[in-house]
């Protein structure tokens, strides 16, 4: 915008011919910066009918996800201090790193009836999923194709044993959880389905169906469950469940579905290998075996939230509605103008 | 008035700036030619010219022997090069220069840190990234202009000239031009170079040149080449001499050197050089020897670009900005901290911890620590990767889209139909592009008086002859004449009468010597052009001073025609009869005598001498015994004629005898040919000579107001702008001006203050101050004069009268100085924190326009130092009441909107981040992927409020410019304060709050995995911060709808196509979750939990305490359904067609 004085001299025609290309700017109502335009203002009336509106979608949203939390049925056992044998609770890490026997029987009791599918979970707790040091130690390229075994760069301090490549390597997937469930209704034997219980996206794209576990837990140091190294990552289910990593401290991960209803009154009987060590850092081991709504689990908070801001907006359109029956301000009043409040206080 | 004022401005405001005038040699008397001068008068009074040039700060060139003159010193070329970079360079030296800016360090330093392994929380790429892309664009930018600047560098060298090779004169492109060659420039050519005039096609030597190009002004100015060289120029091929000169400046009025041809020594000046970028008009050809080539030419020299000043929202700014980077601290304090006390409380079981695993057994068998340093080392590091990871706390992207805001701003401010002027074809200019929204926020207004509140059109209204007013205005008509000039004036019948008959009463006879007088002395130009009726011919009078031009062409229209001027004789075409004056002596005006005079060779032989000036400077110099009642005569009606707010001169004769015309003629040689003090000798004959004057009689000139003047000051004042009006003017013309530009009114108490000592004008500032004290009812106008001024201003009055003349509701400063104009400007500015505009025309406002905050320049007739020197230029006085009024308002709101908003947009994100370690064992995880993070504040936000600060307007121009008082927003600084900023903090947390909470609580203890939680949250926030930008939208037009709703549409994009990259963590995620009704659940609720209290809030206080501007937005709404479009349409041409005065 700076004028160049070099360039302008060079331009410099006849005065006629600048005389005849005026430099009046072109009209336009986008230049004129007058395009048509909705300038809509909070009148009383749209503000309430708004706080109106809200409330009147939010409560009974809110009503029907408390609702919909109702009817989960849910069933949590929280066993990581029980499946300990009494005089080992001293020392829980020493217990569950030694090589005694690990076996533990739980009873639970369906106190309403569950419909099909059953989804058995367990839920870990004050386990930090998404540490930093955590997240980071996997290899995303190295689960899709062998081609790229070799990249484990990230997945330190388990990156490789003895010189070769684990695969999967990193601190994920060998954490993978290790506890089993065998469970048992009535005595007769209950069919837990793992199958189908990971991404459908994951086990196509994610993980390749050419990938073979390698040297997994071959380190000094195992972490948790051992891989079948015959079968491919995509059908190891529980790996790529579990390295989906939570995104909160408090979590649950999809063990199996059980495909038939359970009763009321039934009891369940679950055998568990108690194998994962939660203790050194006193996190909790629970089982959940839970229907699911449309909404997802069992949890009352959106509903609350929802009939609670559906209470304050109704609360708040009625306010407003009184405050503008006691006290309306006429709109575009001019006497509000601050010169007109104060004459004299605008100079 | 008794006293001579320090600088007089009666005449023409520019007389007075530095070294215009020039001194008159006398030469050749024989043959009655005359020539002017060679060095500049003022330069000598700064002892300049005679001075010996030293040798070490002097150039030598050898006329015509370029290879020689560039032997020893090789001077540069005669190729400019405006561009910056090459090729090669580009990418250095734009980087450099771009890390100028402290925000790219900051930018550049996050990005290092985290390339250390310790640190690194992105991927390198995408840490890089934004800074890259700003880089790159900015680059890109600035290539760009390289570009075009390279373009027209490669037009400009190649242009051709004409140079003195081997005995002829042959074609040359620019470029290849050297210092010491001889040019031909023939007319209506651009000058190549700075050179010395050696001959004309002029036997006299004389070249007209126009300076458009360097100072804009486009009346034609002389040069002269020295008597000396004209002959020898004949013959080049033996021309032999030297110049020596001054080293290149950048000073386009002067210019010093020595020629030395054949053993004599030539001093020359700047009239004897011809400088680049100036054109060459009514001249055939001339000859000059380049002296200096490229860019040190004065022209390349002045090419500097436009000033740089911050503006104070963003000075304000900082506090804000420091504010947050304590945040910054705090949050990243935190962090530490937590993550200090985990680490210590976990210490031992840091091994076997399965999300920790601190031990690497695979390098031997006891571990080693894998990435842990240590307690301490780990704190420190969090601290660190805390830093980078909430980096855009400080919002960088803040300073780039303020950039292009003000772009866009000004974009539409130059395109703006309100501020294009018609007459002078310019539409506003914007030359500063970062104080915009300073305009919103102004509250002192300097204003110049002539070419700034007036035309500087003088239009010749009254004459005076003997004591007899003829003021009559009426068309003069024009009979089948052959000549007409050019401009029509409007004449008195009685007075046209009077010289039309011929007859010889004496009242015939001065009014015959009142014109001859006014077509005489002077030094306009006559520039006669042939019209399409070849019977008439056109005479346009060219010359420096419009008072000058007014009064010839006043004495055209009563039968006076100047036809001819040469450095030797006139020739005045009398009611049809052509006579011929010689010219015998011209003593030019200067600022000391002011006054300039003639003597001329009558016809009938007789000599005489005509003198004109100021009234002040003319009186002591009449002969008071023999016309003391015409004298009084005259005084009063000189009065009268500047209480009207016309400019006076007066004009008085004499006839000389042969002895006095001989003595004079002696000193007059005498003193031009002196080697020491030549201008003050010359100036001593000249008032030895300019005594005892008959007086003739006095003119009265109107410096028109220019349009809507009266109402735009109205309006300005209105708007609660004090308006300062510096004049030069004295005190009657400028109060009268005051009056008719309605600055003062009749109610107002005028306190004036003109004071000769430093003891009186105490006194007086002192009662002044007392009295405005006492009572604040009246309005008080408090004028003052320069010469009390200069006692205020090195004392320590300065105090007093910013008191006084804050309480005054206009401030008139009349005969003041330029540099006291700065000096005003400053004593505001020193003591107040408003904001001050200052507007001026001309070189005497340059100061001025520098020292204010925001400073206007007017394109008008004066020039274009001020433009040169302005952050704004326009045309017209008027436009700066939409410039201010509309512009400046709408910048400010906007601005101010856009910092705060740009504070929250991106607090919100860093607070969600936040809360985020505190669920993540307190590392520094992100949930949102380093690439949304870095995306978040270049594409899914940026946009809008890059386009709602471009072209939301909270207000209409009509409701704007007719209830100026709405501009006391910007003085209030209700746009952006403190207060505002802590507001919007808090309002950021709970946001940050809602956003973050709501989906934590609903997903708690469920299956919900990073990527879907992180996608989650980065929809929830980008949803968010859109609609809270689109609830303070105030114009929805198509563009801010695109704007927002495709910003909220392309950062889903972008969530998704990061997605479905399978090597990312967050492979389908957005595909997995989307399908939950959970998510949509959660989405609603945020968005409606987080805005509630900001809607609520927002629609109580408009509606209960309800600014300005709310019920001006509920005016302008309600009234356009209920009001006619009839009864707007005439407030708006009120504004843009104000009836004449």
């Amino acid at each position: 915008m700076s004028s160049n004085m070099a360039s302008s001299s060079a331009g410099s025609g006849d005065s006629s011919a600048a005389r005849k290309n005026s430099k009046r700017p072109k009209y336009s109502k986008f230049t004129q910066q007058e395009l048509p335009a909705c300038k809509p203002i909070l009148t009383p009336g749209w503000v309430i009918s708004t706080f109106l509106i809200v409330s009147v979608i939010f409560i009974p949203l809110g009503v029907i996800s408390l609702f919909a939390s109702q009817d989960v049925v849910e069933i949590v056992d929280r066993y990581d201090n029980d499946c300990i044998p009494a005089p080992a609770r001293t020392n829980k890490v020493a217990f569950i790193q030694g090589a005694a026997p690990k076996s533990c029987n739980r009873t639970l009791t369906v106190t309403k009836r569950m419909k099909q599918p059953i989804y058995v979970y367990y839920q870990l707790e004050n386990f930090y999923q998404n540490h930093r040091r955590y997240v980071k130690s996997r290899s995303d390229s190295q689960l899709r194709s062998p081609k790229f075994e070799n990249q484990i760069s990230a997945c330190k301090p388990e990156d490789d044993a003895g010189g070769k490549p684990i695969v999967p390597c990193g601190l994920i997937a060998w954490s993978l959880f290790n506890d089993t469930y065998t469970l048992s209704r009535n005595n007769t034997p209950l069919a837990v389905n793992k199958k189908g219980i990971a991404w459908k996206s994951d086990k196509e794209h994610k993980f390749g169906n050419k990938v073979f576990p390698k040297n997994f837990q071959k380190g000094n140091l195992t972490g948790g469950a051992t891989l079948n190294p015959d079968i491919p990552l995509s059908e190891q289910e529980d790996l790529i469940v579990w390295m989906r990593t939570a995104a909160l401290p408090t979590f649950r991960k999809l063990y199996g579905k059980i495909e038939t209803d359970l009763e009321n009154g039934d009891t369940i009987q679950v055998t568990l290998q108690n194998n994962y060590n939660t203790y050194s850092f006193s996190g909790k081991k629970k089982l959940v075996l839970s229907t699911t709504s449309w909404l997802g689990g069992k949890n009352d908070f959106l509903g609350i939230a929802y009939l609670t801001v559906g209470g304050i907006c109704f609360f708040l359109a009625l306010a407003f509605t009184i405050m503008y029956l006691v006290k309306p301000r006429r709109l575009g009043d001019p006497s509000y103008l601050s010169w007109n409040r104060n004459p004299g206080g605008g100079r | 008035m008794d006293k001579p004022p320090p600088h007089h401005e009666s005449i023409s405001s520019r007389w007075s700036f530095s070294s215009k005038d020039k001194e008159v040699t006398f030469a050749d008397l024989g043959s009655k030619r005359i020539r002017h001068g060679s060095a500049g008068a003022d330069s000598e009074m700064l002892s300049m010219s005679q001075k010996e040039i030293r040798d070490e700060d002097a150039r030598l060139i050898y006329i015509n022997d370029p290879d020689r003159t560039n032997e020893t010193f090789d001077f540069t070329g005669n190729s400019i090069k405006t561009a910056k970079y090459s090729v090669f360079t580009f990418l250095p030296r734009n980087l450099f220069e771009q890390f100028h800016r402290v925000a790219y360090v900051y930018f550049l330093v996050i990005a290092v840190l985290n390339q250390l392994p310790q640190l690194a929380v992105f991927g390198r790429g995408a840490s890089i990234m934004p800074l890259a892309f700003v880089l790159l664009v900015s680059a890109i930018k600035d290539a760009y202009e390289d570009f075009r600047r390279h373009r027209s560098d490669r037009v400009e060298n190649n242009r051709l000239a004409l140079v003195f090779e081997d005995n002829e004169f042959k074609e040359k492109q620019w470029k290849y031009i050297r210092v010491g060659e001889v040019i031909k420039v023939v007319s209506n050519q651009t000058l190549p170079c700075d050179m010395v005039l050696l001959a004309t096609s002029d036997p006299t030597g004389v070249v007209y040149v126009q300076t458009t190009n360097l100072d804009g002004e486009s009346n034609l100015k002389t040069r002269y080449a020295k008597q000396e060289t004209l002959q020898k120029a004949t013959d080049l091929e033996t021309f032999d001499g030297f110049i020596k000169c001054e080293k290149p400046n950048r000073n386009i009025y002067g210019f010093q050197a020595n020629m030395e041809i054949d053993g004599r020594r030539l001093s020359l000046g700047p009239s004897n050089i011809i400088l680049r970028g100036c054109e060459l008009k009514n001249t055939e050809w001339a000859l000059g020897v380049v002296v200096y080539a490229g860019s040190e030419t004065k022209a390349m020299l002045n090419n500097s670009g436009a000033p740089s000043k911050r503006s104070r929202l963003e000075t304000r700014m900082n506090l804000e900005i420091i504010l947050l980077s304590l945040f910054l601290i705090a949050l990243c304090t935190t962090a530490a901290a937590t993550a200090a006390v985990w680490l210590r409380t976990h210490r031992d079981d840091l091994d076997t911890i399965l999300f920790y695993r601190r031990k690497d057994y695979s390098v031997r068998p006891e571990g080693k620590n894998h990435n842990y340093y240590g307690w301490g080392w780990e704190i420190f590091f969090t601290f660190f990767m805390a830093v980078i990871v909430y980096q855009i706390m400080i919002p960088i992207s803040l300073y780039i889209s303020m950039e292009l805001v003000r772009i866009g701003q000004a974009y539409f401010m130059t395109r703006d139909d309100l501020m294009y002027d018609e007459s002078s074809n310019s539409s506003f200019q914007c030359r500063a592009l970062n104080i915009n929204e300073d305009l919103g926020q102004i509250k002192y207004l300097f204003s110049d008086k002539t070419g700034t509140l007036t035309d500087n059109k003088m239009e010749f209204q009254c004459a005076c002859i003997g004591g007899v007013d003829y003021s009559g205005r009426e068309p003069a008509e024009i009979d089948g004449v052959t000549l007409k000039p050019k401009m029509r004036v409007r004449v008195d019948p009685s007075l046209l009468q009077l010289t039309r008959n011929n007859k010889a009463t004496e009242e015939a006879k001065r009014a015959n010597e009142f014109f001859l007088s006014l077509a005489a002395c002077n030094t306009i130009v006559p520039i006669v052009t042939n019209t399409s009726d070849p019977n008439v011919k056109l005479v346009d009078y060219q010359g420096e001073s419009p008072d000058e031009q007014a009064l010839v062409y006043a004495a055209a229209a009563y039968g006076f025609l100047l036809i001819e001027r040469t450095s030797g004789h006139i020739v005045i075409n009398v009611r049809g009869e052509m006579q011929r004056f010689n010219v015998l002596g011209l003593h030019e005006f200067d600022s000391d005598r002011k006054r300039m005079s003639v003597i001329l060779g009558c016809p009938d032989t007789s000599v005489k001498l005509f003198v004109k000036g100021a009234d002040s400077s003319m009186f002591s110099v009449m002969d008071e015994e023999s016309y003391g009642d015409v004298i009084e005569a005259t005084k009063k009606q000189l009065h009268a004629y500047s209480s009207d707010g016309l400019r006076t001169l007066v004009v008085g004769m004499r006839k000389l005898n042969d002895t006095e015309f001989e003595q004079w003629h002696a000193s007059f040689e005498a003193a031009s040919t002196a080697l020491i003090g030549r201008a003050g000798l010359l100036r001593k004959v000249a008032g030895n000579i300019e005594t005892k004057l008959r007086i003739v009689g006095a003119t009265a000139i109107e410096d028109k107001l220019q349009r809507g003047v009266p109402e735009a000051i109205e309006s300005l004042r209105i708007a609660g702008i004090k308006v300062w009006v510096l004049t030069g003017d004295k005190q009657e013309t400028a109060i009268s001006i005051g009056f008719s530009s309605r600055l003062l009114t009749r109610n107002m108490r005028q306190i004036v203050i003109n004071s000769n000592s430093l003891d009186s004008c105490r006194r007086s500032l002192e009662e002044a101050n007392a009295s405005v004290a006492s009572d604040d009812e009246e309005s008080v106008a408090l004028i003052i004069d320069g010469t009390s001024l200069i006692y205020v201003l090195d004392n320590d009055l300065e105090d007093v009268l910013f008191q006084v003349a804050c309480k005054s509701s206009a401030v008139l400063c009349c005969r003041v100085a330029p540099f006291q104009k700065a000096g005003i400007v400053a004593l505001v500015k020193n003591r107040t924190s408003d904001m001050t505009l200052a507007i001026g025309d001309g070189a005497n406002d340059v100061s001025m326009i520098q020292m204010a905050d925001v400073g206007v320049g007017i394109s008008g007739q004066e020039g274009r130092q001020a433009v040169m020197a302005s952050d704004f230029a326009m045309g017209q006085f008027r436009f700066l009441v939409p410039l201010l009024l509309v512009h400046g308002h709408w910048n400010y709101q906007r601005m101010g909107y856009m910092i705060l908003y740009n504070f929250y947009r991106n607090a919100v994100f860093v607070l969600i981040l936040f809360w985020y370690v505190l669920f993540t064992c307190y590392t520094l995880t992100t949930a949102i992927t380093e690439w949304s993070s870095v995306l978040y504040s270049v594409v899914y936000t940026s946009f809008p409020t890059i386009v709602i600060g471009i072209l939301d307007k909270n207000l209409g121009r009509r409701i704007l410019l007719s209830h100026p008082q709405l501009y006391g927003v910007g003085q209030r600084a209700e746009g952006y304060s403190t207060t505002l900023f802590w507001y919007t903090m808090f309002d950021t947390v709970w946001q940050s709050a809602a956003i973050f909470f709501i989906p934590l609580f609903a997903y708690w203890g469920s299956t919900i995995d990073t990527s879907s939680l992180g996608d989650l949250w980065t929809i929830a926030a980008v949803v968010v911060v859109n609609l809270h930008l689109a609830m303070d939208v105030i114009r929805w037009n198509w563009i801010a709808h695109a704007a927002i709703w495709g910003s909220i549409v392309a950062a889903c994009i972008c969530v998704v196509v990061i997605d479905v990259i399978p090597t990312l963590p967050g492979y389908w995620a957005i595909f997995q979750v989307a399908k939950t009704w959970m998510f949509w659940f959660c989405l609603l609720a945020i968005v409606v939990t987080a805005l509630l209290p900001r809607f609520a809030i927002k629609f109580l206080v408009e509606y209960y305490r309800p600014s300005d501007v709310r019920i001006a937005r509920e005016v302008e709404k309600l009234r356009s359904f209920s009001e006619s479009q009839q009864n707007m349409g005439t407030e708006m041409n009120q504004i843009r067609d104000p009836p004449r005065r």
